[in-house]
């Protein structure tokens, strides 16, 4: 049951969660499961971290395994890398994803490489849980979705759910991977509902899910842009324009064969995902699509990214720098010949 | 050394061959084995590879023009050797055309003369005269330059904005993207603009592709029918079957065999083989020594007479997305049981991944078709010309049959063989299908 809708196909009992819910509980069930399991970060004891995702994790699991730390990213980031080459699966809060840049060596030269330089002496199971996402009025350090950055360096998996259930099927995932995992959850969805089942269950990395099937074009979207996508697919539909909407889920592994074989199917592609446009997620997925699917597309693989500008404070000028469901409405509406 | 181009023969008695496509164009390089050209023949299309590396050069058959087989088409000049000056014409497989010297107004391949002047511009272009088509009796200067102007319109359909599926389905209905007016981004021909275009075409003959915007409008009124649009390969299934049904006598021989010891067979054959055994493949093994022992069966009716094939060439109908087609399965009377069972899981693979080589297709002498798995107890099949017979498989089900008074439950399977009256005669199609159900009913002998 990699995808919501097998689960509910097997009739598994269920409940509506919220995302931070969701991935409160993937982090109390393997902590339960496994004592190696640790949570380490700022503010995430008696705070919960300002989103409240963590909220009461310290009352039962005790402050040596939510571990409050001073303010300094690369400080803690190190601390668990080298955590976790001895023994230790450590859950590391970045708070906001802009503060992975302080923790880049920690994460790009040292966690991802020690288990190929040490000739698999050492391995990393460290997962970084850290956030992206626009239109919180956080202003140009607070906004950033920079998942292109783990996404670019061998070594590292990338997972970035947008649904309750997949939050913690991936989570659960991530911790039990032997390798190291960047795992972003978008700011703006930790309030979005969503049903999880009761049992445990686990969601393997590289399997995109279908969100929306559709038959005219094919809407490729990560994390929050799903719903934007979803958003623009249902204008799409009173046009008598069927749209599918394809969540990757992980930039790294990612599944290929899902995205080419619905863009062979439509013909069409526009691939949405809230990084920076140029050099971004987009345009590795335009590519692979592009590549794969090229003998049957009948319009250029579109891209919609973030804005090419430092995100603005002021919500007006905010909300014009990421892609909004009206925004994909147009470009598919163009795309099939109907702007 | 120039190597001639040659319209091929693929099939015993293919009198012509029509080109669809040159995949390489005149002046392009071409590596010995690289598919040179598509050409249809009265069964199917095939690719025809280059016989040898060069330049292509001299191209004087245009797509969609058909000519006898054995004809040169082109040449394939060696690497180095000089573009020749266009000669009148090429000397033919048929010798039809005879090139002559006449001085200043040699005829060209069409017969044509050209004035000197045209044939300057001609030769500084590269232009093969014969493609030419003179306004008046003579080609002049300005023949020329229209025919240069064409190429060049033709070359733009390289340029015109298209997408990637639009020019693959453009290259299958063979219609020129520039000819036709996008309906996508910045006017691009979309896949559904092709479809359109080829449903707007009218039959084949009636217009050239450089028609367009026929009277048959899209938003006009429609019938309650709906258009399947059909491709190369059911067109030539459609002609080929009219044409052995208006031209070739049939008649039928329909005849129960009890398929207790065919069924008993394939399951030993099946343990010693590893690749799956059919039934089909026995009926193939079976049919072959029948035709061994009646030859009249594995004929053809040519010019008045019956003509007796040596090899037992035996062809198996396969139905495929596009219609059906009739891979061969090649001196069937020498070969095992597994051989068999071998070529024909090639061939039948080929067939439907679309990929049947010209051998593949040609030289069958009689033909099997099994509709057995579709639960058809029997039916009459067209014979496939220039054959003399196609023999019929219906399934294997149980029937209550008497045996010495008493009713008993057997496997049975109902054999039709159709037959060309002018090769076969009623008597001798039944002694051969005599022969080949008692083979059925007892094939020993065969068991190998």
């Amino acid at each position: 049951m990699s995808t919501l809708k097998e689960a509910i196909a097997q009739g598994k009992p269920m409940r509506e969660l919220t995302m931070a819910q969701a991935v409160r509980e993937a982090l109390a069930e393997e902590m339960r499961r496994d004592p190696t399991v640790f949570v380490m970060g700022e503010d995430v004891a008696e705070a919960g971290t300002p989103f409240k995702v963590l909220l009461g994790l310290v009352d039962e699991f005790g402050t040596s395994r939510v571990i409050d730390t001073p303010i300094s990213e690369p400080g803690f980031a190190a601390i668990g890398v080298g955590a976790a080459m001895t023994g230790m699966r450590p859950v590391i809060d970045i708070m906001f994803g802009d503060f992975l840049t302080l923790t880049m060596d920690q994460m790009v030269n040292q966690a991802a490489k020690a288990r190929y330089m040490s000739g698999g002496k050492f391995s990393v199971p460290i997962v970084f849980r850290t956030t992206m996402g626009a239109t919180r009025r956080s202003a140009a350090q607070h906004s950033q979705s920079l998942h292109v950055w783990p996404s670019h360096v061998p070594g590292l998996k990338v997972v970035m759910p947008c649904t309750p259930y997949d939050a913690k099927g991936l989570l659960k995932t991530a911790i039990r991977d032997n390798n190291p995992v960047v795992y972003f959850e978008d700011k703006m969805n930790f309030t979005t509902k969503g049903m999880v089942p009761d049992e445990e269950y686990t969601i393997p990395f590289g399997v995109a899910d279908i969100k929306r099937a559709g038959t005219d074009i094919t809407l490729v979207a990560t994390s929050s842009m799903v719903y934007v996508a979803l958003g623009a697919a249902d204008k799409l539909k009173e046009l008598g324009i069927s749209a599918e909407v394809i969540d990757p889920r992980t930039t790294f592994p990612l599944d290929k064969q899902t995205m080419i074989d619905s863009a062979k199917k439509t013909s069409r592609a526009i691939v949405i995902d809230e990084g920076y446009e140029r050099y971004g997620v987009t345009a590795e997925l335009a590519s692979i699509i592009a590549d794969g699917a090229f003998y049957y597309l009948d319009a250029p693989v579109k891209r919609m990214g973030a804005m090419d500008v430092p995100i603005p404070f002021s919500p007006a000028l905010e909300d014009l720098t990421v892609p909004t469901a009206e925004t994909v409405f147009q470009m598919a509406k163009m795309l099939c010949g109907r702007a | 050394m120039a190597t001639n181009v040659i319209m091929p023969a693929l099939g015993v008695a293919q009198e012509t061959g029509k080109l669809l496509q040159w995949m390489k164009s005149e002046g392009e390089a071409v590596k010995k084995g690289e598919i040179l050209m598509v050409v249809e023949t009265d069964k199917t299309t095939v690719e025809i590879e280059a016989d040898a590396s060069g330049i292509l050069s001299n191209v004087t058959l245009g797509v969609g023009q058909e000519v006898p087989v054995g004809q040169v088409i082109a040449l394939i000049l060696a690497p180095g050797e000089a573009a020749r000056p266009r000669q009148a014409a090429l000397p033919t497989g048929r010798g039809e055309i005879e090139a002559t010297e006449r001085g200043k107004s040699e005829p060209s391949a069409t017969g044509v003369a050209a004035s000197p002047l045209a044939r300057r511009i001609a030769e500084e272009n590269n232009v093969d005269l014969s493609l030419v088509k003179p306004a008046g009796e003579k080609i002049e200067k300005a023949d020329v330059l229209a025919y240069l102007e064409s190429l060049k319109q033709r070359s733009n359909a390289r340029l015109a904005p298209a997408s990637p599926k639009a020019r693959v389905a453009a290259g299958e209905h063979d219609i020129d993207v520039a000819t036709i007016k996008g309906s996508g981004i910045e006017g691009a021909v979309i896949y559904g603009d092709i479809l359109s275009a080829v449903a707007a075409r009218a039959p084949r003959q009636a217009a050239p592709p450089a028609g367009r915007g026929e009277a048959a409008s899209p938003t006009g009124s429609a019938d309650d029918t709906e258009t399947v649009k059909v491709g190369t390969i059911w067109r030539i299934m459609a002609e080929r079957t009219t044409q052995s049904w208006t031209s070739v006598p049939h008649f039928y021989l329909t005849r129960e065999v009890n398929a207790g010891r065919l069924m008993t067979w394939r399951e030993r054959a099946q343990k010693r083989s590893p690749a799956k055994i059919t039934y089909t493949d026995l009926i193939v093994r079976l049919a072959a020594a029948a035709l061994l022992q009646h030859p009249r069966v594995n004929a053809r009716w040519q010019d008045g007479a019956v003509h007796l094939n040596h090899d037992v060439n035996i062809g198996l109908a396969v139905a495929i997305e596009d219609g059906l087609v009739v891979p061969v399965i090649h001196q069937a009377q020498s070969l095992s049981i597994v051989e068999i069972a071998a070529r024909r899981a090639e061939v039948v693979g080929r067939a439907q991944a679309g990929k049947l080589k010209p051998a593949d297709i040609a030289g069958g002498t009689f033909t099997i078709s099994n509709l057995g798995m579709y639960g058809v107890d029997s039916f009459n099949a067209i014979v496939n010309p220039p054959q003399a017979a196609i023999l019929a498989v219906g399934r294997i089900v149980q029937r209550v049959t008497p045996v010495d008074d008493r009713p008993a439950v057997q496997h049975m399977m109902t054999l039709t063989l159709s037959c060309d009256h002018r090769a076969v005669d009623g008597a001798r199609g039944a002694q051969f299908l005599q022969a080949l159900a008692e083979m059925i009913e007892e094939p020993l002998g065969l068991l190998d």
